[in-house]
């Protein structure tokens, strides 16, 4: 009698461990659980689990004795030989069942088996043998792979599923554990091969095919292969979709956003996606800082697509990379004369915002963009008249919005800029009372102090500060707290603290943008309370300022005399480290740099600033750490 | 091996101390040199020291310019007294490292200090850079390597070195190897429940190839010649440090030398049923009597490692070891890989946490141990010309180091006494132990 051990034991290996031993038993129904070949099997089980090799082994040699044809007690038994090596035994058991059956499945365990035993080239031959019992049944080469898989002989594995495939005529059998074994086995250009296959057969699956690539990417080698091949195949069939998107992702996933960008193109085109992926790809590069390919994914959005869905989105998100953009190279608008220079991704940025209110208007991000000019108006174009009409508008024409909330806030500041200390006081105060509660409204407590301070009400302002002091989860907690211990520490000598308010006079000067007036006051300070506490802090804040004025020569002799005349003070390494800074940004001066870091490091070796200067003395020499 | 040059431990400045006349003349001879050298340099290495893992780091450059440096064993900590030269106050101070100007005068009353009898103190001469090799694969592994951190944060330069170089001999190159979490009984560190994640299948891929290519059927036969040769390595007068699992399995791999303790799980055959019978502990360096744990799934190589600690302890601000102190004159060595500036050391657990007394060789030193619980935390010993340090746990300053954890950023714990133990080692090779006191 022939037995076809062969599509059972591929299909649910556990299954055949255990219904043979049923088999017979239901015979007998009712009496299974009392059926001693069960209990004695499971005897041996639980001997083996025990490490009791020898009585597992008595026991099943017996039981195997009984029912020769029991396929569990022969699995158990030959588990059990080989689970002590008695490999030699372990055969002769294989080899007895190939006497009437030369199946795939026994001639693999005898493969196995000798494979155990260091006779490779013996086991090799007999998985062979294997496959030719039936060469063209796709089960064949299952067993015999997953025989191969148990030895972890992977290569060899893949030869064998190419085989099943032109052996069977089916080209696309085991697609998906060939691809796999390629990856594990590092033959990367095969297991991309065989996912773009499995891509061309069904496209759904490319989120499957970048999970599996995904993982093993990290690897140089498999992601310059992957994209090697994908390359090809991509110019082969340009226009297969799925192929083109996998490339274009491979490609961001080594970094090159050129190439990527041109893949994201094509793959937009050829799905009709309205700028869909090139508007993700965009944001994809420019979060990775690819601003020329990001720039130039929107760029083409707007151009291609002006009235798809996304591009309000688009164009608002462009200005808003510009504006990342520019601040990451510092661009200035402004050169030292205060003379306007030109400021490309500035006067992008301000391009498209004003693009977006002409043609969208009726966007709901329309109040933001507003609000966003106004800021870069303000802040970076120093047009005030132009940002306080545009803040006006945001709260008259978008009110209860989060956008004119803040050009409330700005509003106020703005007053500040204008010397309407009581309107900015006013301004400050009712959007605390509306809002009572967030981020904007500590800010605004802040600027009240502030205004307190500038005005020589200095209890009020402390009285303010202590109020934020007690929500130190806000962003404005720290300068409170650096406020009020200038306060608490600077008041006299004169019951109308005059230096304190000729020093919040240079603060304010300087807030209003009026740096000479600010330098006029603190030099001021300087001359008539050469003495008092706030003296190290008006030459500090002398320095700031010039240093913002482009003065760099000025502004290092400023620093540079603070640790000379006040060797105690808390600004002392601060300003020695900022005097280096200013040497070390010069070209030429790179040795008085790296000597004024080591008398940073001399003079205040407990400073908070001795790491940085250690690190910039080594970037100065080149180390290299 | 290139072998470090030693001086005599009687250095100059304790000769000048033989007798005012000649401390006299002395002095008179060397003021031609005074405006040279007129001051030495003291790096204490207790709680005043800014930075002590810098400061192994400074002392390694010194060597490296050809300097010789003092290591005042048990002074201040296990100080460095080196002579001031142009260049190295400032180096000091890049590196963060406190230092102490001292005088000749002043400088030869510490040498002195030190070596009087009344003290538990010696002065090791460091005289020349170790070559410093690194046992660690290509492939970045989601761990991190405390002596690969230890190492780039001190500054000290070092090679990398895996099976390959090993096998075909560079070992003789250098003076000092560390290992750290590795697993030389081939069964990729008990990873089992990582088996599906691309680190351990590149790991176990590489390895299987190497193997191959040695013309070894198991990864389990590559890691035991490569442990051999480091054996042999250290019997020829090497400096083995190992940590972690790198010690453990070490000893393990080769007591199993000639019987197979790896579960088919990782080399696709069972153990052998008589690995226990078979193995042979004449064959290790420091554990002895011990059994490896067959189980696949079992996150431990054998009994040696005690493992974390009982739950009432398992907590980082109670867990802790000594250590031992040694006779500075009599035990140099001993001394020297114990130098701190604090006798009590926070624990720390790893894949090795504590080694079982019970299985440590009576002919090794012990030179940590966890309290009252038996279990050694830090050994050293020696083998023919060599010696090895043992160090149990993953990270001094991470309790437990999870995989995929975050490297420790030793910015945070420059002063760390755990770190400390590692760089002793690293300047240990450096001086060569003198004659002992009869």
């Amino acid at each position: 009698m022939k037995r076809t051990f062969l599509p059972i034991r591929s299909w649910i290996g556990v299954v055949v461990l255990t219904a043979p031993i049923w088999a017979p038993a239901a015979d007998a129904a009712g009496q299974q659980q009392e059926n001693p070949q069960i209990v004695r099997f499971r005897l041996a089980d639980t001997f083996l689990r025990s490490g009791q090799f020898d009585q597992a082994i008595g026991l099943l040699e017996d039981l195997y004795a009984e029912a020769p044809r029991n396929d569990a007690f022969y699995e158990k038994l030959k588990e059990a030989y080989e689970n002590v090596k008695r490999y030699e035994e372990a055969a002769a058991l294989v080899k007895a069942r190939l006497v009437d059956t030369r199946s795939a499945a026994l001639l693999s365990d005898l493969a196995h088996i000798r494979y155990l035993q260091g006779n490779e080239k013996d086991a090799h031959a007999t998985w062979q043998e294997a496959v030719e019992t039936a060469p063209t049944d796709p089960n064949t080469y299952r067993v015999v792979y997953r025989s191969l898989l148990g030895v972890r002989q992977f290569e060899r594995a893949v030869l064998l599923l190419e085989q099943a495939r032109s052996a069977t005529g089916q080209a696309a059998l085991f697609r998906v554990e060939l691809a796999y074994l390629c990856s594990i086995s590092g033959l990367h250009e095969k297991a991309a091969e065989e996912y773009l296959a499995l891509l061309k057969e069904n496209d759904q699956h490319l989120n499957f095919v970048r999970s599996r690539l995904g993982s093993f990417l990290e690897e140089e080698e498999a992601l310059a292969s992957s994209l090697a091949v994908v390359q090809d195949a991509v110019r082969t069939d340009p226009l297969y979709r799925a192929w083109r998107e996998l490339l274009g992702w491979l490609y961001i996933e080594a970094e090159d956003f050129g190439n990527a960008l041109g893949e994201y193109r094509a793959v937009d085109g050829l799905e009709s996606g309205q700028g869909r992926m090139l508007f993700e790809f965009a944001r994809t590069a420019a979060d990775a800082g690819a601003w020329n390919k990001a720039s130039e994914a929107y760029r083409e959005v707007l151009a291609r697509y002006p009235d798809a869905p996304a591009a309000p989105r688009t164009l608002a998100a462009f200005g808003a990379m510009h504006m990342r953009w520019a601040a990451e190279i510092g661009e200035r608008t402004f050169d030292e004369t205060g003379d306007r220079v030109n400021a490309p991704h500035y006067d992008e940025v301000l391009a498209a915002y004003r693009t977006f209110l002409q043609q969208y208007p009726n966007h709901e991000l329309y109040p933001d963009v507003l609000h966003r000019i106004g800021r870069l108006q303000q802040d970076v174009f120093l047009d005030t008249g132009s940002a306080e009409s545009i803040f006006r508008q945001v709260v008259s024409i978008f009110p209860n919005t989060r956008a004119a909330d803040q050009a409330a806030f700005d509003l106020a500041g703005i007053a500040i800029l204008h010397g309407q200390l009581d309107d900015a006081r006013l301004r400050f105060n009712r959007l605390i009372e509306r809002l009572r509660t967030g981020d904007l409204v500590e800010q605004a407590r802040f600027k009240l102090a502030g205004i307190h301070m500038f005005a020589g009400e200095f209890d009020a302002a402390q009285s303010l500060l202590d109020i934020i002091d007690t929500h130190t989860s806000t962003d404005v907690s720290n300068d409170a707290i650096a406020l009020k211990i200038l306060l608490l520490e600077n008041r006299g000598p004169d019951s109308l603290d005059m230096p304190l308010r000729r020093y919040a006079s240079a603060l304010l000067a300087r807030e209003q943008r009026r740096p000479l007036a600010a330098l006029d006051s603190a030099d001021a300070l300087l001359s008539m309370y050469p003495g008092h506490a706030l003296a190290d802090e008006a030459r500090f804040l002398r320095g700031e300022i010039l240093l913002a004025a482009g003065r760099g020569q000025e502004a290092y002799e400023t620093f540079a005399e603070i640790p000379l005349m006040y060797p105690a003070s808390f600004l002392a390494d601060r300003a020695l480290f900022e005097a280096a800074g200013i040497l070390s940004r010069e070209s030429g001066k790179r040795e008085e740099a790296i000597a004024a870091y080591r008398r940073l490091l001399s003079e205040y070796p407990g400073s908070l600033f001795a790491g940085k200067a250690r690190d910039q003395i080594r970037r100065l020499r080149g180390d290299g750490v | 091996m290139k072998q470090p040059a030693f001086r005599s431990s009687i250095s100059g400045k304790t000769m000048s101390l033989c007798s005012i006349r000649f401390l006299f003349l002395a002095t008179v001879l060397s003021l031609a040199t005074l405006s040279a050298r007129a001051q030495d340099i003291l790096i204490p290495m207790d709680i005043r020291q800014s930075n002590h893992l810098k400061a192994y780091g400074i002392v390694f450059w010194l060597l490296e310019q050809g300097e010789t440096v003092d290591w005042l064993l048990n002074y201040r900590g296990g100080s460095f007294l080196a002579s001031g030269f142009n260049g190295l106050e400032q180096e000091l101070q890049v590196r963060e490292v406190q230092f102490e100007r001292i005088g000749t005068g002043a400088s030869a009353r510490i040498v002195a200090e030190v070596e009087s009898e009344e003290h538990n103190t010696a002065i090791v001469r460091l005289e020349t850079a170790p070559n410093i090799a690194v046992y660690a694969p290509e492939q970045t592994l989601p761990w991190d390597d405390a002596v690969l951190l230890a190492l780039e944060y001190a500054e000290v330069t070092y090679d990398i070195l895996y099976d390959d170089k090993i096998l075909e001999g560079h070992l003789r190159e250098y003076d000092w190897l560390h290992l750290h979490h590795e697993d030389f009984t081939g069964q990729y560190g008990k990873f089992l429940q990582y088996r599906n994640i691309p680190w351990y299948i590149e790991q176990q891929r590489e390895t299987e190839q190497m193997a191959a290519r040695y013309g070894f059927r198991k990864a389990s036969h590559l890691k035991l010649e490569v442990a051999r040769t480091i054996k042999e390595y250290v019997g020829q007068g090497g400096f083995l440090f190992a940590m972690c699992s790198g010690t453990d399995t070490y000893d393990l791999a080769l007591a199993a030398h000639r019987t197979d303790i790896v579960p088919s799980e990782y080399d696709g055959d069972p153990v052998d049923p008589d690995a226990l019978s078979r193995l042979d502990f004449d064959m290790t360096l420091a554990f002895e009597n011990f059994t490896p744990v067959f189980h696949p799934a079992e996150y431990e190589h054998a009994n040696i490692d005690a493992g974390p600690p009982p739950p009432a302890l398992r907590n980082q601000a109670i867990d802790y070891f000594t250590l031992f102190e040694f006779s500075a004159k009599w035990d140099p060595v001993p001394t020297m890989l114990t130098q701190n500036h604090v006798a009590t050391l926070k624990g720390f657990i790893g894949q090795t946490t504590n080694f079982r007394k019970a299985f440590v060789k009576p002919s090794v030193v012990v030179l940590a141990e966890a309290p009252n619980r038996d279990e050694v935390k830090y050994l050293h010993g020696n083998f023919g010309e060599g010696t090895f340090t043992f160090y149990a746990g993953h990270d001094p300053e991470d309790y437990q180091h999870y995989v995929g954890d975050p490297p420790t950023d030793l910015d945070l714990h420059k002063n760390s006494p755990g770190y400390r133990l590692i760089l002793n080692n690293i300047l240990f090779p450096a001086a060569k132990k003198k004659k002992q006191k009869t």
